[in-house]
This record gives C-alpha cells, sequence and structure tokens, in this order.
C-alpha cells in the first residue's frame, strides 16, 4: 500500500508539474482527488484494512492527498500568471499609435544639432538684427564703395533709407559677417562664437537659389592663432552633421572680408569622390567660404591686426540641410508646406 | 573665361608630360577655380580629311550628289552630300562611320552610320561647318555650303584635327574666383601662375620702342578717369582675314574672328588682358581727346546701340565728336570699317569705377569693360602696345608707323610690404625656408629681399591695383604657392573661464522646443515680406510700416511687422492637404519707429522685436476647443521654459480677432502679447476657406527668462486627498474666474478645501434659458487624518452654500 502511495505521488508531481493549461491541471485533480479520484479510490479502500494498520494509513494517504492539493494549487497560480487575457488571433502587425506630431524646422534642427556641438567647444551664440545699414553690411567688411553686391540687383534696401550716406541707407542683411562686426565691437577678444541667421538676397529663385536663406557663421579670434585651426573647426561641423569624418579641402577663394580667403569643398556624399553628376565630375562639393578676418575687418572691430587674427566660416545652412537629406529644392524651406516639414519629424 | 594650354605654352614652357588634371588641380587649389578640363582634338574624332574626285547626279534626288570621295591612301568611297559647293578636287570634312556630329548643326551630337540615303549606300558624311562646330572658323556663307579645306596642306586621310592642329587642352576657369586678380584676365597672367607653381620660366615681353618719330595729338582731359593714353596712328594695313592659327586660337577661347585688325585687339587682349582698340585713322579727325561726354551727347556703338550719353561717361574724341565710349566699346563710325588703310591704335588705362558706372548705365558690359572694372595696372599697356605692334609687323609686314604718342598723367603706386618672418611664421604655424619664399615670391613678380629677419616685398604693378598691399596678402601668396594642403591643421586650444550661460538665447530654444514637442506644433519659415492681402485682411490701420524699394512683387513690398499675416497665409495653403493642424513660427518683426543705435551714434536702425506666434487651426464647430487649447499651451508655457509666469486679461481686441474670444497676454505688468480666435472676416480676406484658427503672438524681447529653475518641493501628504465633482446652474455670463475665486473664499482650516478646477461647462435642452451648468472639482482633505465621509460631503455643502448665496449658484441633481 505504502509503495502504491509513493508511486502514485512521484507520478502524479510529474504529471502536475508538466501541465501545459489550467484545463489539464483540472482533468489531474480530478483524476486525482474527484468521486472516482485514484486517492478517493485508496480512501474507499481503508475499511477493508486490518483494524492495526488503518490509522497510521489514513494517515498517510491524508498527507499524500494534501501534498497533492498543494501542488496542485501552486500550479494553478503559476499557469493563471501565464495566462494571457488576449485572444491568440491578436494581431501584433498592426501600425501603433504615433504621438501627436509637431517638430522644428529641418533647418532650425541642422543649427541646434550644430549649436551643441560648438557650445561644446565653449563658443557662445550671438544673434542680431535683421536689417543692417550699408556701413555694416558693406564698409566694415572691406568692400570696395562701388563692390557689385551694394546694387538693388543684390541687396533688399529699405524703402525711404535707400539714399544718402552709408550710415544711413538701411538693407535686409545680405549676409551675417557685418553683425560679427557689432559682436567685436561689443565684447572683449578673445572671442569664440557662432552666429547663425536668415539673410536676404535680391535675386531670381531657382530650385537652387532663394531669396531668403540661413547662415551659420563661426568666428575664433586671439592672438597668433593659425589658419589651419580652421580646419579643425570644418571637420567638427561635418562630422557633427554627418554623423562619420568627411574629408575635406581649402582652396584659394576670394571674399573681401577675409585675407587669405578659402572655398571649402567636401568630398561628395554621392559619389565617395568618384565624381558624378553632382559634384560636375570633380568629387569635391563648395559648401563654405571660409578664412582669415582681413586685417581692416579686424581694425573696423577695433582690434590690432597685427595682435590679432583669427578664423571664420560662413556655412549655408540651407544647402548642408539639402545635402543631408537630399532635399532638391531650396524654395521648400520657406514654403510652410506641411507635408514637407512633417518628413523631418 | 576659357584658357588654351597651346598659348599658355608662349609663355611658359610646360614639360611634354605634364599631368593635366594635377594642372587642373593645383590652380584650383592655389590660384582659380578651373571648372572644366576639355581635350580639343577628341571633339573631332573621327573626322578626317577627304578629297573629292568626282561628283556625280543622284539617281533619286535632285538636290543630292555622289561625291566619290579619296578619304586615304587612295581608298575611294562613295558619300551622298547635298552640298551647294562640291566639286572635284575640293578637300572637305569626312564624317566617318562612328564619328559624332550636330545635325544641320542643331541638337545633340548624332553618330553617323553607313547607310542608304533615297536608294544610294553612303560611307560616312561630309559636313558643313556647323555639323562640326567649325563655323566660327569657316563661315558658311550661303545655305548647305560645305566645309572647304583645300587650303590646308593635309593629305586625305589625315584626322582633321592633325590638318587644322586643334591639338589643345582648353581649361574653363570659373571667372567669380578671379574677380579680386585683374592680372589673370588674359593668358600671360595664367601663364604666370604656372610657372610660380611649377618653378618654370616665364617668357618676357620686352617693351617697344617707337624710335624717333612724329607724335601723334593726344590729350587727357581727365587724368583721373584715364591716367594713360597710348595713339599710334599705323599706315599700311587693310582689311583682310587673319591668319588660321590666329583665327583658331581666338575661337578656342570664345571669340568669334572677324577680320585682322579687329583680331589682333582682341587677340592682344585675350593674351595681356589689356583691352586695346582700333580706329579708321582716315574718320578721326584731327587728334584724340580723352574728355567726359557731353550732357545729352550721341553716340552709335559698334554694336548699332544708340546712346545719349551721361557727363558721367568718358569718351574718346576727335577734334569733331565722340568715336569710341571709353573701356567700353568704340563707335560704329569710326572704328575699322571695309575700307580701312590707316589705322589709329589705342593702348590705354581707364579707371575702374567710371567704366564700370558707364557700362552699367547702358546695359553694355563687354569683354573690355569687365577686365577695366577690376582695376587693370597702368603698366600693362607696354606689353600690350609690344605684343599688338609685333602681331601687326608679322600680319602686314609693309606697315609703319607714322605718329605715336604715349601721354601718361599718372604714376602707378609703388608697394612695398615689409613682413617680420617671426609673424609669418606664427601665422603659419610653421616656418617656411627662406629661400622657398623668395623663390615662390620672386616667380609671381615680387622683388623680395631679407634683412634683419624683414622680408621686405615690393608688389609687382599688376598686383598692387587693390589685390596686394599689406602682410596679410603677402601670408596668402606664400601659403598658397606652397600648398594649403601642405599645413598641418593645428587644434584649437581652450581656456576655460566657465561655462557659456545665455539666458535669452536658451529660453528661445526652450520655448520653441516646447512648442514643438510638448505641444505638436510644427515650426515653419516664411518671407520677411508680406502680401498685401493677409495685411489688409488682418491689420487694415497699421502703422510704422516699412517697405522694401525693390520688392520681389509689386504686392509684396511691406516687411513684417507681425508674424500671423504669413501664418495666415501657411493656414490657407495648409488646408488643403490637412483638417487639423498647429503651427508656429520665430522671426524679428520690423517698425518705423524707436531707431536705435548699437555701434554707431550715426548709425540708425529701426525697432526690430523678435516675435513668437503660432496658430492651432482645426473645424470651425470646435473653435472653443481651439481656444482653449491654445490657452493651455501660453499658460503652461512659463512652467517648461523657466521664464516669467505670462497672464492674460481681457482687453482690447486686436484687429484680426473675434470680439468676445481674446486675451491680452502680460508678463509682469508689460504688454507680451495677444491670443484671439481669428475673426470671420479676416480670415476670408486671408483666403481662408473652412478651417478656424486661434492665434498667439507674443513678442520674445518682453519675455524674462529666469536665472535658474524654480519649482519648490511641497511634503507629501500622509493621507490621501479626495476629488469631489458638483455641478452647478450659473448664470451664463458668470465668468469661470469669479466662480473660483468666490469657492476658494471657503480655503480654511475648518472646510478642508484644497483646490478648486474647473472640469465643464454645458448649455443644452436640460439647462434653463439664461443659465449654464458648470462641473468643477473640489480637492477636499487635511494633512494628518483621513476624513470621513460626512466631513467630505459638509465641505462641498459649504461651498455650494456659499456659491449660492455670493452669485446665485443653483445646485444641479
Amino acid at each position: 500500500m505504502k509503495e502504491r502511495l509513493e508511486k502514485l505521488l512521484e507520478q502524479h508531481n510529474e504529471r502536475i508539474k508538466n501541465a501545459v493549461s489550467l484545463e489539464k491541471l483540472q482533468e489531474l485533480k480530478s483524476n486525482l482527488l474527484g468521486k472516482q479520484g485514484e486517492i478517493t479510490e485508496l480512501l474507499k479502500e481503508i475499511p477493508k484494512m486490518e483494524a492495526s494498520l488503518r490509522p497510521e494509513l489514513g494517515k498517510a494517504i491524508n498527507q499524500a492527498k494534501n501534498r497533492l492539493s498543494e501542488l496542485i494549487e501552486e500550479k494553478r497560480e503559476e499557469l493563471k500568471l501565464k495566462a494571457s487575457e488576449i485572444p491568440e488571433t491578436f494581431d501584433c502587425t498592426v501600425p501603433g499609435i504615433a504621438p501627436p506630431a509637431g517638430g522644428l524646422h529641418p533647418i532650425t534642427q541642422m543649427r541646434y544639432d550644430l549649436d551643441d556641438a560648438f557650445r561644446s567647444m565653449g563658443f557662445e551664440i550671438y544673434q542680431e538684427d535683421d536689417i543692417t545699414s550699408e556701413l555694416y553690411a558693406f564698409d566694415k567688411l572691406n568692400f570696395p564703395p562701388n563692390h557689385p553686391a551694394r546694387e538693388s540687383m543684390d541687396t533688399y534696401w529699405i524703402k525711404d533709407h535707400d539714399e544718402g550716406a552709408v550710415n544711413e541707407k538701411l538693407c535686409l542683411r545680405p549676409h551675417l559677417t557685418g553683425g560679427s562686426v557689432r559682436y567685436m565691437q561689443t565684447h572683449k577678444p578673445p572671442y569664440r562664437f557662432i552666429y547663425p541667421g536668415r539673410v536676404y538676397r535680391n535675386e531670381t529663385t531657382d530650385s537652387h537659389h532663394e531669396r531668403a536663406f540661413f547662415q551659420y557663421e563661426a568666428l575664433i579670434v586671439d592672438k597668433d592663432l593659425t589658419y589651419t585651426a580652421g580646419k579643425v573647426m570644418i571637420r567638427s561641423i561635418l562630422s557633427k552633421v554627418f554623423g562619420r569624418d568627411i574629408p575635406v579641402r581649402m582652396r584659394a577663394g576670394f571674399f573681401p572680408f577675409v585675407e587669405p580667403g578659402f572655398e571649402i569643398d567636401m568630398q561628395c556624399q554621392i559619389c565617395g569622390g568618384k565624381g558624378c553628376s553632382v559634384c560636375k565630375q570633380v568629387g569635391w562639393i563648395e559648401i563654405m567660404p571660409g578664412g582669415t578676418p582681413h586685417p581692416n575687418v579686424l581694425k573696423a572691430a577695433g582690434l590690432d591686426p597685427d595682435e590679432y587674427t583669427g578664423f571664420y566660416v560662413n556655412i549655408g545652412l540651407d544647402r548642408l540641410v539639402m545635402m543631408r537629406y537630399g532635399v532638391d529644392d531650396v524654395r521648400l524651406f520657406h514654403s510652410a508646406d506641411l507635408r514637407f516639414l512633417k518628413q523631418f519629424h | 573665361m576659357k584658357v588654351s594650354l597651346n598659348w599658355i605654352k608662349d609663355y611658359v614652357p610646360l614639360p611634354e608630360d605634364m599631368d593635366l588634371k594635377s594642372l587642373a588641380y593645383e590652380l584650383t587649389m592655389s590660384t582659380v577655380e578651373v571648372e572644366g578640363v576639355t581635350d580639343l582634338a577628341a571633339s573631332f574624332d573621327g573626322l578626317i580629311v577627304g578629297e573629292i574626285k568626282e561628283v556625280l547626279p543622284h539617281p533619286n534626288a535632285d538636290k543630292l550628289r555622289i561625291c566619290r570621295t579619296d578619304i586615304g591612301g587612295g581608298e575611294i568611297r562613295e558619300i551622298v552630300c547635298g552640298g551647294s559647293n562640291l566639286a572635284p578636287g575640293m578637300k572637305v570634312v569626312v564624317a566617318k562611320p562612328g564619328a559624332f556630329v550636330r545635325w544641320h548643326g542643331e541638337g545633340e551630337p548624332v553618330e553617323i552610320k553607313e547607310a542608304k540615303l533615297r536608294g544610294v549606300l553612303s560611307y560616312g558624311m561630309i559636313c558643313a561647318s556647323s555639323e562640326t562646330g567649325l563655323s566660327d572658323l569657316f563661315p558658311e556663307k550661303e545655305e548647305a555650303e560645305i566645309t572647304d579645306l583645300s587650303a590646308f596642306d593635309a593629305a586625305p586621310g589625315t584626322p582633321v584635327a592633325d590638318a587644322l592642329d586643334l591639338h589643345d587642352i582648353l581649361l574653363e576657369i570659373d571667372n567669380k574666383s578671379m574677380t579680386n586678380r585683374p592680372d589673370l584676365w588674359g593668358h600671360y597672367g595664367i601663364a604666370r601662375e604656372i610657372a610660380a607653381l611649377y618653378e618654370l620660366p616665364l617668357k618676357e615681353i620686352r617693351p617697344f620702342d617707337a624710335g624717333d618719330i612724329k607724335s601723334f595729338p593726344v590729350q587727357i582731359e581727365d587724368p583721373e578717369r584715364c591716367p594713360r593714353y597710348i595713339g599710334a596712328e599705323l599706315d599700311g594695313v587693310a582689311v583682310k582675314p587673319s591668319p588660321f592659327w590666329m583665327q583658331s586660337r581666338l575661337w578656342r577661347v570664345g571669340q568669334r574672328p572677324i577680320n585682322a585688325l579687329v583680331d589682333i585687339t582682341n587677340y592682344v587682349m585675350m593674351a595681356v588682358g589689356q583691352p586695346t582698340h582700333a580706329f579708321d585713322a582716315d574718320n578721326i579727325k584731327g587728334g584724340i581727346t580723352v574728355r567726359r561726354a557731353g550732357a545729352g551727347e550721341k553716340l552709335l556703338l559698334l554694336n548699332d546701340k544708340s546712346l545719349e550719353l551721361s557727363e558721367d561717361d568718358l569718351v574718346i574724341a576727335d577734334d569733331k565728336e565722340a568715336v569710341a565710349l571709353a573701356g567700353v566699346m568704340g563707335g560704329a563710325l569710326d572704328s575699322i570699317l571695309d575700307k580701312t588703310t590707316r589705322v589709329i591704335l589705342e593702348v590705354a588705362n581707364f579707371e575702374a569705377s567710371g567704366v564700370r558706372r558707364t557700362a552699367l548705365r547702358y546695359d553694355n558690359r563687354t569683354e573690355a569693360s569687365s577686365r577695366y572694372e577690376k582695376a587693370v595696372d597702368i603698366e600693362r599697356c607696354d606689353p600690350a602696345l609690344s605684343m599688338a605692334m609685333d602681331l601687326f609687323r608679322e600680319l602686314y609686314p609693309e606697315m609703319k608707323v607714322t605718329a605715336f604718342t604715349d601721354l601718361q598723367k599718372k604714376q602707378s603706386t609703388v608697394k612695398t610690404v615689409d613682413v617680420e618672418l617671426d609673424w609669418l611664421a606664427r601665422r603659419l604655424g610653421m616656418r617656411l625656408p627662406e629661400e622657398k619664399i623668395k623663390k615662390k615670391l620672386s616667380l609671381l613678380g615680387f622683388a623680395v629681399s631679407i634683412e634683419n629677419d624683414i622680408l621686405s616685398v615690393k608688389v609687382p604693378s599688376w598686383r598692387a591695383t587693390g589685390d596686394v598691399s599689406m602682410k596679410a596678402d603677402i601670408m596668402e601668396e606664400v601659403a598658397r604657392m606652397y600648398g594649403y594642403e601642405n599645413f598641418e591643421p593645428t587644434p584649437i586650444t581652450t581656456s576655460f573661464t566657465g561655462a557659456v550661460n545665455q539666458r535669452e538665447t536658451d529660453l528661445l530654444r526652450r520655448i520653441k522646443e516646447y512648442l514643438a514637442f510638448r505641444c505638436n506644433m510644427q515650426e515653419i519659415f516664411t518671407y520677411p515680406w508680406m502680401n498685401d492681402r493677409e495685411v489688409e485682411a488682418l491689420f487694415p490701420d497699421q502703422k510704422d510700416v516699412l517697405f522694401l524699394s525693390t520688392p520681389p512683387a509689386p504686392n509684396e513690398s511691406r516687411i513684417r511687422f507681425s508674424l500671423l499675416p504669413n501664418l495666415c497665409r501657411a493656414i490657407g495653403e495648409n488646408e488643403r492637404y490637412f483638417d487639423e493642424f498647429s503651427i508656429f513660427e520665430e522671426a524679428e518683426v520690423f517698425f518705423d519707429r524707436d531707431y536705435s543705435h548699437p555701434n554707431d551714434e550715426t548709425e540708425a536702425l529701426p525697432c526690430q522685436p523678435r516675435h513668437i506666434a503660432g496658430a492651432v487651426v482645426g473645424a470651425s464647430d470646435q473653435v472653443v476647443v481651439l481656444f482653449r487649447r491654445m490657452k493651455g499651451i501660453l499658460s503652461e508655457m512659463a512652467k517648461y521654459t523657466h521664464m516669467e509666469e505670462l497672464r492674460f486679461e481681457k482687453r482690447e481686441a486686436p484687429s484680426w480677432a473675434d470680439p468676445n474670444a481674446h486675451l491680452t497676454i502680460l508678463t509682469g505688468d508689460r504688454l507680451a502679447g495677444h491670443m484671439g480666435v481669428l475673426k470671420k472676416k479676416a480670415s476670408l480676406g486671408c483666403g481662408i476657406k473652412e478651417a478656424a484658427a486661434v492665434l498667439f503672438e507674443l513678442n520674445f524681447d518682453e519675455l524674462i527668462p529666469l536665472k535658474s529653475r524654480t519649482n519648490t518641493f511641497t511634503h507629501l501628504t500622509e493621507v490621501p486627498w479626495t476629488e469631489y465633482d458638483v455641478s452647478m446652474l450659473f448664470d451664463r455670463d458668470t465668468k469661470w474666474e469669479t466662480i473660483r475665486e468666490t469657492a476658494l473664499k471657503k480655503k480654511n482650516a475648518e472646510s478642508f478645501l484644497q483646490e478648486v478646477d474647473f472640469v465643464d461647462e454645458y448649455t443644452g435642452a436640460q439647462i434653463p434659458a439664461g443659465k449654464k451648468s458648470v462641473t468643477m472639482r473640489l480637492t477636499i482633505g487635511a494633512n494628518e487624518k483621513t476624513l470621513t465621509s460626512e466631513q467630505i460631503e459638509g465641505c462641498a455643502k459649504t461651498v455650494m452654500k456659499f456659491l449660492t448665496k455670493q452669485i446665485g449658484a443653483e445646485a444641479r441633481f
């Protein structure tokens, strides 16, 4: 009898452990403890036993019964927690519900990415008014008096403020660099600042020309800086934007407010520098002018050009964003078209 | 500008094995941007000289002929051709199968194949000049004229590129990259750069010596505008075509050959960058006077433009009248004519800005004026004169110089720049060998001496007209010649003086990020000018508006004093695609008032505050919800962006707002902006069809960033508080603020009332007329003990009773 009991315990212990569902467990339970269950059957046999053995046997069976009931209950709890409230047919491939969508303009995003990079190098962020005078737009920047850019074909002059001396003529700033002079005049060197802003050119628009676009200027001025520090600055910018090191080259370029001046090219990211239609087969794409601020510009800012020098770059943000995302029409940036803007969330 | 390397070789001995790709690269890196490199001969691949042996009629076409043509080595092929000048013995251009030609001179080049033309098999094609791109060298005098190469000593079968000596490499240089370098606008200048880059000798051009001859009468009335004028009277010339080599060179660099006399002047300009001009001496009465034009004086230009001149124009005049617009273009009546046999050659220097003004005034920019505009040096007249005289002698061996004057009113400024070698080394980040510096600068024409570690540099005249004048310029010359690539990048060193702390800048970014990421608004960009339609709809009476002198469109002359007009335009454009959306923009606006002097007392800039504006757009039956959403965005803004609180007051409505739904936004006591429902009339005026919009506009300059976060900690309650909703009826015009303030009067130790919040308001069929039902949530609790339900209900009853007593609320069950 005892042997039978032990075998029963062992057998059912295993079965209970392996029960895969609540239904199976219930079935096991009734097979054991139900009216015709095996334990019940055993209990029924007790009266047939010798009286002296009965108490001990009864106790053993009851112990086994309790033990099995416990095991069943434990398993039941375990199965309950494992069970799903969701039907098996639930389709996990239906799309998620997106959070309500707002976003910053792709150019603002790019700007903030660059701001963060420059801030980490200890640069200040400078902002300045959009309307400036001819004095700061051109004269302080070493533009000769009859430079073509001053003419109305390139600059948006303000009506009733478009005649007279250079300090009286007002325009929507054609570039940011004049503002840099304002900064230098009102701060003490050394300088290390970035200057993002919208600039305006009176020109015919097409997919690559806009009347309003964003520039991002960065300027360091210090004693005895070499122009090659600029290379470091440019590499930092590009690796931030593209997420990897991008080959750059600096070649001779002319801008009135820098000396020496550079055109800065990056390796074409479409062909990897092999030459393609985007880079006109040269493998390089012109992305920004740069250079050492012209001694006359430093003088205009009240600095001694013998003592101070620096490095400046002026990045066309529109162009960079276009290249980064493959946008093929610059006019989309000022279109306020949400179908376009929502792509950059 | 196009540059022919063959031409360059006249002045600098380029090694035969020179890698042209690297030449283009070196020039690009150090001097000018080379945009393209073309192998001229390659465009004549498959074109050979053929000799027509026999011209036979075509059996099936009147206008076509069958030419039995020798294509080399005595091989005769039949070629069908419609040329008008075909004759036996004539040498022609034959395009062999596989060659590319431009059919009738039009469209893209097409490949030639052996094919039947009207039933007769034709080998290749006999070409007209327009079909091979040779029109300028072999102009077609009549339609269907075939290029006649009979004058060339070339056997049949010779490639056309060999026969015409078209082996040349052409560089296309971006003109924008050399606006500051007047010396580069001719082959000699580019040759000098190449000589310096590769350390090769540059050919000298010896000055012309007129000898002892009669002087030619020249007067300069305005020496500022014309510092130098050389007039040379030449006899024994005639109008004839220039030699083929000269025509060919002009054609390669984009100039159309005209006749020998004109070609010489153009050739000299392309060679040394100095414009020259030739007058018919028989038409010049007396001598030459360089003077200002009289107001209204008339001049007919070579291009048939008839001008009425201004007193600012400089003209070349004979004793009777103006004969040329100085530095721009010759007059039609006195320049080279068909019968010219005597010329007056002009080699002169004109001041840059005057030439530019005149050329722009008549919209008449020329190769000459665009060179003078860059400030050509006075000394450039010498090589130009010398070269011109050599060419006249070569083309007209009988030519005699009968009179000559070189009148120079001004000397060119001599500039010497001293550069400390230490300074140079510091700026370059490395010390270059003195000999290297000397050699490179000398090759560029600078006279260099070094004494006591000071580099003394005399600037050559051709670099002294504005381009090189100071130490930084010399540093640039040294650096670019050494190669910008060859300087190692030096890291930027930091000196830590504390964190960059810019509260306004940070606040602006936080506000934009708050609007975008927390309030789900999309940032947009618009132009600073506004369309009249939106301005008139939203701000019919705006004062202090600034206008553009030359607006992008006649109805877009006003520049923005508010961001709302362009925002409303954006709403109208987007409602086609979206039923609900929220947008915002941040930019400066402009007012013709409150002028300030940020840097310079003499400079006055208008008031330019930075604004932030936005719109929540949706269906018009949702306008109340839209209003509350916008108010929520604004009232929570301060908390998330760390600035001083925004308050709302109902004051006077802005011109664009619905009179019943607008609020004035204040920070402290200062006006910060407005919000409100865009009124229907304004909305329709802006072309918005269906959508309702709630707008706000804030003046960012009035917002005050906090120095730090201001959140403070309050202890968590030890026992839970209860939220208890009650609904009551109020008069329709009772404001929520009144209800709340009244209810909160009962917030005291006995009442356990902690807070009163708005849940909902309702007016419907069950609500009596003139009333509204307001549901409010009372937060009831005490700090140390849990309240009984009697205590909670008691508190609610006290509040309700008080509301009834004070503002006539009725309990609603």
